[in-house]
């Protein structure tokens, strides 16, 4: 990669006049494979690489980002976000702040077995096909899809005050998604299986085994019973579901800027604001987000704006702790930034994202959770989310369920969704088991323009109250 | 031509050559060079200022019965290359049961007004102003307001396909789009209001417009009551009728249909709403927001009828998806990259291949004035702003939508007070079967990256309050 043209851009942008500068030189691969029913629907390449170069100018922000990355073309773009950056701060009656952080200079990969790239693209779409294939378990079965992304992202992060990062990532990740059908019901399931690291996962995994499995719960759900609404449930939720209730009523509502109410005018604020230290929840409920946990889809060690990564607490028995920050939102709280902010590519600025979001563990076991629950419901696999601007009031709704009946699991349940308002959920959680897993969460979306982004989300199993909504 | 154009075109034409010369039967450049300035206003401020210049080239290539992609930001001769090598690799692995080819040479027609050089040449520094004006334009309505946060697109783009047959079809246009959320507070009272609008020239920015609207929305929504859930006569105004058309959209692209949202697969030639729903997809519309002389790989554009008096009269094609169920392409394809962890702005993309969609689609307008429709209904609800809007069961069709800010009742043909944050839960089939009034003007309105032309719709759903 062209380095010396990311400290070009550094030099150039600070010599203008610009209090701070940062570029990220990127080189980004992707593959896209789409199979539904048999047919081949997406086969992908992409290559892109260029250079995002941000500027701090009197206060206010500036950008400009080029895929060309000859000299002339990265002055130009230093000169716009510099010459923007300087336009702005006519209208920025708080000048931007950046907290302190140490300016690194270091390099890492991503462990890799199997380089994607080294797998011939025809080779991988015949697995993929067979996959697909293998959801079909029956004439049921009227709609298979299976959709894979691979990506391989090279960044060298160079920044004003010295700092200089290199980092090569390699991602994956593969859903499988089987459609059923009876009469005038029809169902779905889906699974998706990914991580950040090579091809090998496709390996260690048994996809054919998970392909049938998707392919025979979806059979399953047709014979399931709709589920009927029933207020202030106990629910027990498996970490499939607490991924998606994890993400949306704790990863979203912790970003600071969020919190600050900077996304307004998009995706909304938080019910928490201003309660940093408040009891928000029950004892068992703690939550953290972690970039640095090999192996998750929201691995990293630095952030995109050279901040080192670590293990945020969100939520600590109950207790709102913290939030995750910028450098500019962790010194308007006056606390240490960390490294929350990442782009996914260089054409656009960072934000405040998720990594790996997940609640704390606790000492249940899932068998003991069932058996000491008299009536309640398990309730299986994350579907959709609806949630309202201040991440209170959440409605989501399950893949599956299975009503509990005096510790056993009974009747098999379909058409569920849950809701319940975050603060009266959090307060109920009463049980929570030691396992907790991390699962691949393709496909948060912020920003505008609109950032999709790849994250980790989970937790244990866990038990509180939920009123359950049988979908009609 | 514009120098940028010609150094596209000079791309364009090796990679066809390098094709050939590759032994590939057939090749289709897609060539781009797409600018995105943002300028994002938070807290009564400018928060960020950003801008984006992207090229590139989408390459498709056919060998024997086998379809490849890929794409690239790099234009030297050897990333070209390379990329036909990787269209090459993904081929191999691509064989299609049906013969497919790329479109042939036709006319292509003029469209007025999607181009403005005073849009695409205005200086970053104006756009700061005119973002910021918005602000203004909200704080000076009504002392109550205390907060805005907004953004201000500006797009330029030039694209050019060039394919096999000799296809050599251009696409400029210019496209802005102006959002703002205000907050009002009185006491302990907060409440929220948004405009949004979008349109091709310079001339259609109205920020004082905008301001002054969303400012109006925050402060009638200060007093405001708690609604009995229920089943009410809605009237949807502007934004939240695109959010429906915006779900019809995705319905009627096969490709969606058969991977997503299969809806209305099994409902062609099928009443699906009511006779006073006629959908249209116009490209050729002076001034649209998605109008353009030819679609993202050369096909002249046409103006033509998806749903006709509620009647579900066709999908959408591209040549490809065409191909699949023997029919001709409707001039529908576009390019938009939906995958995670890849860039998608504003405008135009070269890193996806073409997926059929409506690509300038506006309901019809009825025989109603706005404000007769709210004259004319006795009990119901006046919405005008949807949120975080789901298809949250794509066979059946549940609909939801978050009624964030913007709700009011009507009472005997009067907008009689806002009412609290409430949630939208019907099925989409039955809100389209309900309709019973369409205004007779068609407005730009959308949000976040999503605008289109739209009267006002009435009908029925399902409301209940949020605790």
């Amino acid at each position: 990669m062209e380095e010396d043209s990311a400290l070009f851009a550094v030099g150039y942008a600070s010599k203008l006049g610009a209090d701070y500068v940062d570029a990220r030189l990127e080189d980004h691969y992707n593959e896209l494979i789409i199979v539904a029913n048999g047919k081949v629907q997406r086969g992908v390449i992409n290559r892109k690489r260029g250079m995002g170069i941000r500027t701090l100018v009197n206060g206010a922000w500036g950008f400009q980002s080029t895929t060309n990355l000859n000299k002339k073309s990265v002055r130009q773009a230093a000169k716009i976000a510099f010459k923007i950056a300087k336009a702005s701060s006519k209208h920025v009656p708080t000048p931007v702040k950046l907290a302190p952080t140490k300016n690194h200079k270091t390099s890492y990969k991503t462990k890799v077995k199997t380089d994607m790239e080294n797998i011939a693209f025809e080779d991988k779409l015949k697995q993929i096909i067979n996959w697909e294939k293998k959801l079909h378990t029956s004439k049921k079965i009227v709609r298979g899809l299976a959709e894979y992304t691979g990506l391989k992202i090279h960044k060298m992060f160079a920044n004003s005050e010295g700092a200089r990062i290199r980092f090569s990532n390699s991602l994956m990740w593969l859903s499988l998604k089987a459609d059923s059908k009876k009469g005038a019901t029809t169902q779905s399931y889906e699974k998706t299986t990914g991580h950040s690291g090579g091809y090998e996962i496709f390996e260690k995994n048994d996809m054919e085994k998970i392909s049938l499995e998707t392919g025979h719960k979806a059979e399953s759900l047709l014979k399931a019973k709709a589920a009927k609404t029933e207020k202030d449930a106990t629910v027990i939720l498996d970490n499939d579901y607490v991924a998606l209730l994890v993400h949306e009523i704790v990863g979203h509502p912790s970003e600071a800027d969020r919190v600050l109410g900077r996304e307004a005018a998009w995706a909304g604020t938080t019910w928490w604001a201003g309660k940093i230290g408040e009891k928000i929840g029950s004892d068992y409920v703690t939550a953290y987000d972690d970039p640095a946990i090999n192996g998750t889809l929201g691995y990293y060690r630095y952030d995109d704006e050279g901040v080192k990564a670590e293990r945020k607490v969100l939520i600590e028995k109950g207790v709102l702790k913290g939030h995750m920050h910028s450098r500019e939102t962790a010194a308007i709280f006056g606390v240490k930034p960390n490294a929350g902010m990442r782009a996914i590519t260089f054409e656009y600025i960072p934000l405040i994202r998720m990594s790996n979001t997940f609640f704390g563990e606790g000492d249940w076991k899932k068998e003991e959770l069932i058996e000491e629950t008299k009536h309640g419901y398990l309730i299986s696999c994350m579907r959709h989310p609806s949630i309202d601007d201040k991440r209170y009031n959440w409605t989501i709704s399950a893949k599956e369920a299975y009503k509990i009946e005096n510790g056993e699991l009974t009747t098999h349940l379909r058409d569920v969704a849950l809701t319940s308002i975050a603060p009266k959920f959090f307060k109920s959680v009463n049980a929570v088991t030691k396992k907790i897993e991390v699962l691949p969460l393709p496909g948060c979306g912020k920003g505008d323009p609109m950032q999709a982004l790849y994250v980790g989300n989970g937790g244990p199993y866990l038990r509180g109250v939920a009123t359950i909504l049988g979908v009609k | 031509m514009t120098s940028i154009l010609m150094d596209l075109k000079g791309a364009g034409d090796t990679v066809l050559k390098i094709a050939e010369k590759k032994g590939l039967d057939e090749a289709e450049a897609y060539l781009v060079s797409n600018k995105v300035l943002t300028i994002r206003l938070v807290n009564n401020a400018v928060f960020e200022s950003k801008g984006v210049h992207d090229i590139g080239v989408g390459l498709r290539v056919i060998k024997g019965n086998m379809l490849g992609f890929s794409s690239t930001a790099d234009l030297s001769k050897k990333s070209l290359k390379k990329l036909v090598n990787a269209a090459a690799s993904t081929a191999k692995a691509r064989k299609l049961p049906f013969k497919y080819s790329f479109p042939k040479p036709r006319k292509i027609p003029r469209v007025a007004g999607v181009y403005s050089k005073k849009l695409a040449e205005l200086p970053s520094e104006k756009a700061v102003e005119l973002a910021y004006d918005m602000v203004e334009a909200s704080m000076g309505y009504n002392k109550k307001i205390t907060d805005n946060a907004g953004v201000l697109n500006i797009v330029s783009y030039e694209t050019l396909v060039l394919n096999s047959h000799g296809v050599s079809a251009r696409n400029r246009g210019t496209f802005f789009e102006t959002s703002l959320s205000a907050t009002a507070k009185r006491g302990k009272s907060v409440s929220e209001g948004s405009e949004a609008t979008a349109g091709r020239n310079l001339k259609e920015i109205k920020p004082k417009n905008v301001g002054e609207k969303a400012a109006e929305m925050a402060v009638s929504g200060l007093k405001s009551k708690k609604l009995k859930e229920d089943t009410y006569t809605i009237i949807l105004d502007y934004e939240p009728a695109v959010g429906v058309v915006s779900y019809i959209s995705y319905l009627v692209s096969p490709m969606i249909a058969k991977l997503y949202f299969p809806l209305f697969l099994d409902k062609l030639d099928k009443k699906i709403a009511s006779s006073q729903v006629t959908l249209i997809d116009d490209p050729l519309m002076p001034k649209g927001v998605g109008s353009e002389p030819v679609d993202d790989e050369g096909t002249p554009s046409k103006k033509q009828v998806i749903i006709n008096r509620g009647v579900l009269q066709k999908f959408v094609y591209d040549s490809f998806y065409g191909a699949i169920e023997k029919k001709k392409t409707t001039g529908n394809a576009i390019r938009a990259s939906f995958a995670v962890g890849v860039s998608s702005f504003p405008g135009k993309n070269y890193n996806g291949e073409p997926i059929p969609f409506p690509r300038n689609p506006y309901c019809k307008p009825g025989k109603w004035k706005r404000d007769e429709i709210i004259e004319e209904t006795k009990t119901g609800l006046l919405v005008r702003r949807f949120h975080y809007t789901r298809l949250t069961n794509p066979t059946r069709g549940d609909f939801t939508s978050v009624l964030r800010m913007g709700l009011y009742a009507v009472k005997n043909g009067e907008v009689a007070g806002a009412l609290k944050k409430s949630r939208l839960l019907d099925n989409l089939l039955n809100i389209l079967k309900n309709v019973d009034a369409v205004s007779d003007k068609l407005v730009v309105a959308g949000s976040w990256g999503d605008y289109a032309h739209t009267p006002i719709i009435r009908t029925k759903a399902h409301v209940a309050p949020i605790d």
